[in-house]
């Protein structure tokens, strides 16, 4: 069956199965393999994707279910030459040790700071709650999202100016 | 053998071959019903597929017919209509957090949908999908007990509505018919003072399948309770109303009762099981806790 | 990747990390500034390129049938209806690979399939291989095998698998070695204890779980007779020489690549998808790949060692110890891997960073259908550290003095003596550490 999908802004009509999960598709047919498989069941939030604005686990989404909507992956923030505030921080907060868990935890940190600025420390914590690091990062990573609202905030002031 | 060099992933589209049968995504009720109507049983139902998908992983292959609800904009409504609220059955637990209308009228159920699982599986899970699982762990469900919630359940012919302590027989299991489709949730309103508590226990603060849940819902006349809603999940085959706890609150103020002992009175009415969320001992000491927890949380509410 | 080289050249570094501090490129030195990973722009953009996400045009997928039962007789396979299954392309039993020789970490106890007449040992053990054009083919064909097996007792107790009428998991015994510690005069330094405690302490599997999943892509370059396997270990050559060994090929034909590894803690010591992928490659010619699912990686892959632990501590009047016996029972499931050598590790830490003059010890890693166990953060002794503590908590209590005052007085020091004799000389830090956690946690002496 057909789907229509916009994937990091580009419009795309793909054949797909029922048990392609969104996971399936931009990994295997799409070739984003930024986007990961960790448990496979919705509970590491390795394979989150931005879709339709939310944070959704693509492990848990049948591709036809994906019909019409916007997904954003990490490949659609920044390249290695020039990196999105976020993935920078975390680059510079020391946050990436095996590296399997940081595209979803880039897309979480990202949908965060859209809505919330200036977060506290539990809204962090909060926003992150679907992502997991087993090499237990987490401090680190908090610290990259805190440097992220920095850096974003000072980039939106001059873009106001 | 030409040596080759490993590339990555490469986009490259393909189809992988078709074992399903049918796909079906209705636009419309009407017709998602008739299909329901045709194909019964050998439906699968797919809501958020947040259940769904993890029931089935690594066997999606094997699913025959699929009945979509996604595209079926008439169950994303959140209504209020005759002094009820009507909450679309594809309404995700992220819009129940998110809305005033719930996060005002009923914020028991706003706090509950807000501990569903992450982030992640709350912009997807629905309110349906969450009543039809009938895990007795839903979240959702002790809340809906409490706010004595209706569900309508709608065929291709008719409807019925079924109060939801009525609605659960058994783990995973409730009386929906192989035709029938859950299409909205009910819940009355109050002109009363109505106040409420909702406490989950489990191991972790996201992600994790609730070792207890407890709903507290009363309403005020003054400082006299005059209805009063307890449930509880993940402490019987199916999430439970304590109805003889009511009975005791009905009548009386804040001050006339006794915490603890309606805490105990709490353990002595429900019948939880070991397993590996938590032993029976485990949670029976635990009821008495959150008893008493919410009680303290209602009486902060209502004299603030 | 020269450009990678460049970088790396630039800032100095010969691994993974990168200065950002101008003036530590002068000096050379890391020490003492931050420094970020050289991979990180990779893993921040997701370019980073992990075992799954390696691909090939014609590549096949695999699937492996595992075990039926943890312990019992494989009786018969018959792949028979999984061969008709549309896509599939080859299905490998054991008598395919009549020369193919076990492997393991440690002792090569580990069979690559389990043949008719031998045992299933655990629910991980692999019956066929199945190879496909799609993986759901390979899923189809994987659940249509059909398997006959006689069931044996299954052990998942490791003192009922020492028992004299236990069934022999392994030909030799289920005990798969002991070791021990002398140190002292034991016996007579309990007799002069004012205290001996005696408690049995028992800890359980952990999964390392790794947010990677065991994963890799293999191909066979028939010209030259080398297969090349992407995927993870954290023992490049000694993999490289175990699947040699198994494939009855010379090192120099099978090359081991690491790609990224989406961590590993220990559970990636072990050979997981490697053999199976070079047989797959070499038989079909063409590039093949396989991936565990989560449940497939639990229940196949290694664990944290559940460890028995029974400690008999003596202590003086003045609160310094006088003597220590331990034993540790460590489970390690199916197949040894690492668990010679974790579980007598543990027993040598059996007294934590404490001074004791009399020690006995005994250590027995011992089989079990369990699913095997190897190595975790810490090999062993965390394990052990969760039962000497306990003891130490028990002690101060029953001295009726302060649990961190009673720690301090047995504190290792400069030139204390290991129970396995190795002299610390110098670095031993660990009374400031304690000193220094008394400190920021305000404390007051602990509770009576």
């Amino acid at each position: 069956m057909q789907i229509t999908i916009t994937v990091n802004g580009a419009k795309r009509e793909l054949e797909v199965t029922p048990y392609t999960r969104l996971l399936d598709l931009l990994r295997e047919d799409l070739g984003l393999t930024g986007v990961k498989e960790g448990c496979g069941k919705g509970e590491c939030g390795a394979c989150t994707v931005i879709m339709n604005g939310e944070l959704t686990a693509s492990c848990l989404v049948p591709a036809p279910q994906a019909d019409q909507a916007e997904i954003v992956t990490v490949e659609g923030l920044g390249t290695k030459d020039d990196l999105h505030p976020i993935q920078e921080s975390f680059v510079e907060a020391g946050a990436v040790q095996c590296g399997y868990c940081i595209p979803g935890m880039v897309l979480a940190s990202k949908r965060l700071l859209d809505e919330k600025p200036k977060p506290t420390e539990k809204e962090v914590r909060y926003g992150l709650s679907g992502n997991i690091c087993r090499c237990t990062g987490y401090a680190k990573i908090i610290d990259a999202v805190m440097l992220a609202a920095d850096k974003l905030a000072v980039e939106g002031s001059d873009s106001n100016d | 053998m030409m040596r080759k060099s490993p590339m990555k992933q490469e986009n490259r589209q393909t189809i992988s071959g078709a074992d399903f049968k049918e796909y079906f995504q209705p636009e419309n009720l009407q017709k998602a019903l008739e299909i329901k109507a045709e194909y019964k049983e050998e439906l699968k139902v797919a809501a958020g597929s947040t259940d769904l998908l993890v029931a089935n992983y690594e066997k999606l292959h094997e699913i025959e017919y699929w009945l979509d609800l996604v595209k079926l904009d008439e169950l994303k409504e959140i209504k209020v209509k005759d002094n009820k609220l009507h909450i679309g059955a594809m309404v995700t637990h992220l819009d129940l957090m998110d809305s005033d209308l719930i996060k005002d009228k009923l914020p028991v159920l706003a706090a509950a949908a807000e501990d569903v699982g992450s982030p992640q599986i709350r912009s997807r899970g629905t309110i349906g999908g969450n009543i039809c699982t009938s895990s007795p762990a839903g979240d959702l469900l002790a809340p809906l007990l409490s706010y004595e919630a209706s569900f309508k359940l709608q065929t291709e012919a008719g409807e019925r509505i079924v109060k939801a302590e009525d609605f659960f027989t058994g783990p995973k299991r409730n009386l929906m018919e192989a035709d029938e489709l859950l299409t909205e949730i009910i819940i009355p309103m109050t002109e009363n003072k109505r106040e409420g508590a909702w406490i989950k226990v489990g191991r972790r603060k996201a992600l994790v399948i609730s070792t207890l849940t407890l709903a507290v819902v009363m309403e005020f006349e003054g400082e006299k309770i005059v209805k009063a809603g307890v449930a509880m999940g993940s402490v019987a085959p199916t999430p439970v109303r304590l109805k003889g706890i009511e009975a005791v609150m009905i009548d009386q103020t804040l001050k006339d009762l006794d915490y603890k002992a309606l805490g105990k009175e709490v353990k002595s009415s429900i019948n939880p099981i070991d397993d590996l969320r938590g032993t029976k001992e485990y949670r029976e000491d635990v009821a008495v806790d959150v008893m008493v927890r919410a009680l303290n949380e209602i009486e902060r509410k209502v004299s603030s | 990747m020269t450009d990678q080289n460049k970088r790396i050249k630039d800032y100095f570094c010969k691994h993974t990390t990168r200065c950002t501090i101008e003036g530590v490129k002068k000096s050379k030195r890391f020490v003492g500034h931050d420094i970020l990973k050289a991979d990180a722009w990779d893993k921040v953009t997701g370019e980073a390129v992990y075992p799954d996400d390696i691909s090939f045009d014609d590549m096949l997928h695999i699937k492996i049938k595992r075990a039926v039962h943890p312990h019992a007789i494989l009786k018969d396979i018959d792949i028979s209806r999984a061969k008709k299954v549309q896509g599939v392309v080859d299905i490998i039993v054991a008598e395919d690979i009549p020369d193919v020789r076990q492997f393991g970490l440690i002792i090569r106890d580990q069979p690559v399939l389990i043949a008719p007449g031998e045992k299933m040992r655990y629910m991980g053990d692999a019956l066929a291989i199945i190879v496909a054009e799609t993986k759901e083919a390979a899923k189809k064909a994987r659940d249509l095998i059909q398997v006959k097996v006689e069931e044996l007792e299954v052990i998942t107790d490791p003192f009922r698998a020492m028992e004299a009428d236990a069934p022999n998991i392994h030909p030799d015994g289920n005990i798969v070695i002991t070791h021990h510690l002398n140190r002292g005069d034991v016996d007579e330094a309990f007799k002069n204890s004012a205290i001996v405690e005696e408690n049995r302490y028992q800890t359980q599997f952990i999964d390392q779980l790794p947010m990677q999943n065991e994963a890799g892509v293999a191909l066979y370059d028939e010209r030259h007779g080398v297969v090349d396997i992407w995927a993870a270990t954290q023992w490049l050559h000694d993999t490289q020489a175990d699947v040699a060994q198994s494939l009855r090929l010379s090192k120099d034909q099978v090359r081991i690549i690491q790609p990224t590894i989406g961590g590993a803690f220990g559970k990636k010591e072990d050979v997981s998808v490697h053999i199976h992928l070079a047989i797959a490659a070499m038989r079909t010619g063409r590039p093949v790949k396989l991936c565990f699912t989560r449940e497939e990686s639990m229940i196949t892959q290694s664990k944290r060692h559940p460890i028995t632990i029974i400690n008999k501590t003596g202590v003086d009047r003045d609160g310094y110890l006088t003597a220590w016996e331990t034993k540790f029972v460590g489970d390690t499931g199916a197949y040894a891997s690492s668990g010679p050598a974790v579980v007598h590790k543990g027993m040598y830490h059996a007294t934590g960073p404490y001074n004791c003059p009399n020690l006995r010890g005994v250590s027995h890693a011992v089989y079990t259908n369990n699913t095997y166990a190897g190595a975790m953060r810490g090999f062993g002794t965390a394990q052990g550290a969760f039962a000497y503590e306990q003891q130490m908590d028990i002690l101060a209590h029953k001295l009726n003095i302060d649990p961190a005052e009673f720690r301090l007085k047995n504190i290792y020091q400069k030139d204390s003596i290991t129970p396995n004799g190795q002299q610390l000389t110098h670095s031993v830090n660990a009374e400031e550490t304690i000193k220094r956690v008394m400190e920021l946690s305000d404390w007051k002496g602990g509770r009576k």
